[in-house]
C-alpha cells in the first residue's frame, strides 16, 4: 500500500501539488473578507511600502521642480477661479439664508504620496503614505486634482492601500451630472461602465459623471469621468455606458484622501455596502 | 540549490519594488510589463516543474498581500504559471531555450495564460465576454512582457555549462 501512494507520488507529485496548491488558494480566494487576511495584508503592505517610500521620495525629488513651475501656474488660475466662485458663494449664502437652508458639509482632506502602484489590469491599487497614525480608515474616498481615484480599502499605522476605478472590486454609485440619471459604475477590466443603465434613460456622449447622491461611500458629489459612448446590448432592455475618468490612473503621485468616516458608529453605518461583498 | 530559492524570493521583492515603483513612470496606457512573471517563468524552468509551481503560489502570495488586490486570484494564476512554465524545465535543453527567443514565445504563453485569468475574475459579474476582455486586454500586456523577456535572452550567460 505505501509503495502504491509512494509509486503515485514519485510519477504524479506535480500535479498532486498543482491541485493541492489550486484547493489552497480557493479557499484562500473564498475567505478574503475575514478580518485575519485583512490584517495579514496590512502587516505585508506596510512593511513593503516602507522601502517603496525610499525609492517613491528619491524618484520624486527631480520631479518636484518641474511640478513647481506647473503648480504655481495653476495656483494663478486656481486664484483666478476661486476670487469668481467666492463671488457665486456669497450670492448663494445669501440665498440660502433667505430661504432657511444650512450649508453644514465641510470635507477635512489629508494630502498623500502614491509610494507604489499596481498597474494590473483587473486589480488596480496604490499603496499611499497615510494611514490610521493619521486617521485614514477603509471606506474614505481618495482624490486629485482631477477627480475621483478610488476608495481605502485597507490600512496599516503608516501607509494605505487604495482600490481605485481601475479595479474590478470597486462599485460606485455615480450620476451624469446634466440629466442627474443614477447608475451604477464598476471596471470591467478593460473600461469603466455605467452597468444595467435602461434604453430609456438620457445619457450621452459627453455627458459629465459624478459621484452619487446616493452612494453609501462617497455621498459628494466628485468629479468621476466623461461618457464616452454607450453599448447597446442586443438583448435586454440595458445599456452599457462606457466612461472615461477624469484621471490618468499611471501617472498619479499626489493625492487626497477625503476624511468622511470619522466615528465608529457612522463607520459602520456607512460603510455596509462597502464591506458587503 | 537551497540559495537559488533563496534567490528567487529576494529577486521576487526587489522585482516587485521595481515594478511598482519606477515602472509605472514607463507605463503605455496604464499597462506595465509582468517583471514578476518573467521571474517565475525564468526560475520554473530553471528549477523544474514542482519547484516552479510552489514558487507561483508563494510569489502569488505575497503579491496579493503586498499589492491589495483579492487574496488568491494572483495565488492561482501564478501557481499554474509555474506549472505550464516548468514543462519547459529539461535540462538539456535548458540553455537552447534562454539563448534562443523560444524564452519570449514560452512568456508569451504563459501571460496570456495569467492574463486569461485576470480576464476570467473581471467578467465574473458582469455582462463581458471572457474572450472579449483577453482580446481587449490581454494582448497588449503579452507583447510589452515578452519584449522586455528579450532582456533575458540577450543578457543569459552564453557558456554557463561549459
Amino acid at each position: 500500500m505505501l509503495r502504491f501512494f509512494s509509486d503515485v507520488w514519485k510519477n504524479f507529485k506535480e500535479y498532486i501539488v498543482l491541485v493541492v496548491l489550486i484547493v489552497i488558494s480557493l479557499i484562500i480566494l473564498a475567505s478574503n473578507q475575514k478580518p485575519a487576511a485583512k490584517k495579514i495584508s496590512s502587516t505585508f503592505f506596510g512593511t513593503f511600502a516602507n522601502f517603496a517610500s525610499v525609492i517613491s521620495d528619491a524618484l520624486n525629488i527631480t520631479k518636484y521642480k518641474i511640478e513647481n513651475s506647473e503648480l504655481q501656474k495653476k495656483n494663478v488660475e486656481l486664484m483666478l477661479e476661486v476670487s469668481r466662485l467666492r463671488q457665486y458663494g456669497i450670492e448663494n449664502s445669501e440665498l440660502k439664508d433667505l430661504l432657511g437652508i444650512k450649508d453644514t458639509i465641510k470635507y477635512p482632506i489629508t494630502p498623500a504620496l502614491v509610494v507604489s502602484k499596481s498597474l494590473s489590469s483587473a486589480q488596480g491599487t496604490y499603496t499611499i503614505n497615510v494611514g490610521r497614525s493619521d486617521s485614514v480608515r477603509p471606506g474614505m474616498p481618495v482624490i486629485n486634482e482631477f477627480g475621483l481615484i478610488g476608495i481605502v480599502y485597507a490600512s496599516s499605522s503608516d501607509y494605505s492601500i487604495v482600490r481605485t476605478l481601475r479595479n474590478i472590486d470597486l462599485s460606485i454609485t455615480v450620476k451624469d451630472e446634466r440629466s442627474r440619471v443614477d447608475g451604477v459604475m464598476k471596471w470591467n477590466g478593460s473600461n469603466l461602465v455605467i452597468i444595467n443603465v435602461p434604453k430609456t434613460y438620457d445619457i450621452e456622449s459627453g455627458d459629465r459623471i459624478i459621484t452619487s447622491d446616493l452612494s453609501s461611500i462617497i455621498a459628494m458629489p466628485l468629479p468621476v469621468g466623461i461618457v464616452t459612448g454607450l453599448n447597446k446590448v442586443e438583448t435586454g432592455i440595458f445599456n452599457e455606458v462606457t466612461v472615461k475618468p477624469f484621471v490618468d490612473f499611471s501617472k498619479a503621485e499626489h493625492v487626497f484622501v477625503i476624511k468622511v468616516v470619522e466615528s465608529k458608529e457612522e463607520d459602520n453605518l456607512e460603510l455596509n455596502f462597502f464591506n458587503r461583498k | 540549490m537551497r540559495s537559488r530559492y533563496l534567490w528567487s524570493i529576494i529577486f521576487f521583492f526587489l522585482l516587485l519594488l521595481f515594478q511598482t515603483t519606477i515602472l509605472p513612470i514607463i507605463a503605455i496606457k496604464g499597462v506595465v510589463p509582468d517583471l514578476i512573471l518573467i521571474l517565475l517563468v525564468f526560475y520554473s524552468m530553471q528549477l523544474g516543474q514542482l519547484s516552479g509551481t510552489v514558487l507561483g503560489f508563494v510569489y502569488g502570495f505575497f503579491f496579493d498581500v503586498i499589492t491589495g488586490s483579492l487574496l488568491g486570484t494572483t495565488m492561482l494564476s501564478l501557481t499554474i504559471v509555474g506549472f505550464v512554465a516548468g514543462y519547459f524545465s529539461n535540462e538539456n535543453k535548458r540553455d537552447l531555450y534562454f539563448n534562443n527567443y523560444l524564452f519570449v514565445l514560452i512568456v508569451a504563453m504563459c501571460s496570456i495564460i495569467n492574463s486569461a485569468f485576470n480576464s476570467f475574475f473581471a467578467s465574473i459579474d458582469l455582462n463581458t465576454s471572457v474572450v472579449r476582455l483577453l482580446l481587449n486586454q490581454g494582448i497588449f500586456p503579452t507583447l510589452y512582457t515578452a519584449l522586455i523577456s528579450v532582456l533575458v535572452v540577450v543578457f543569459y550567460p552564453k557558456r554557463s555549462f561549459d
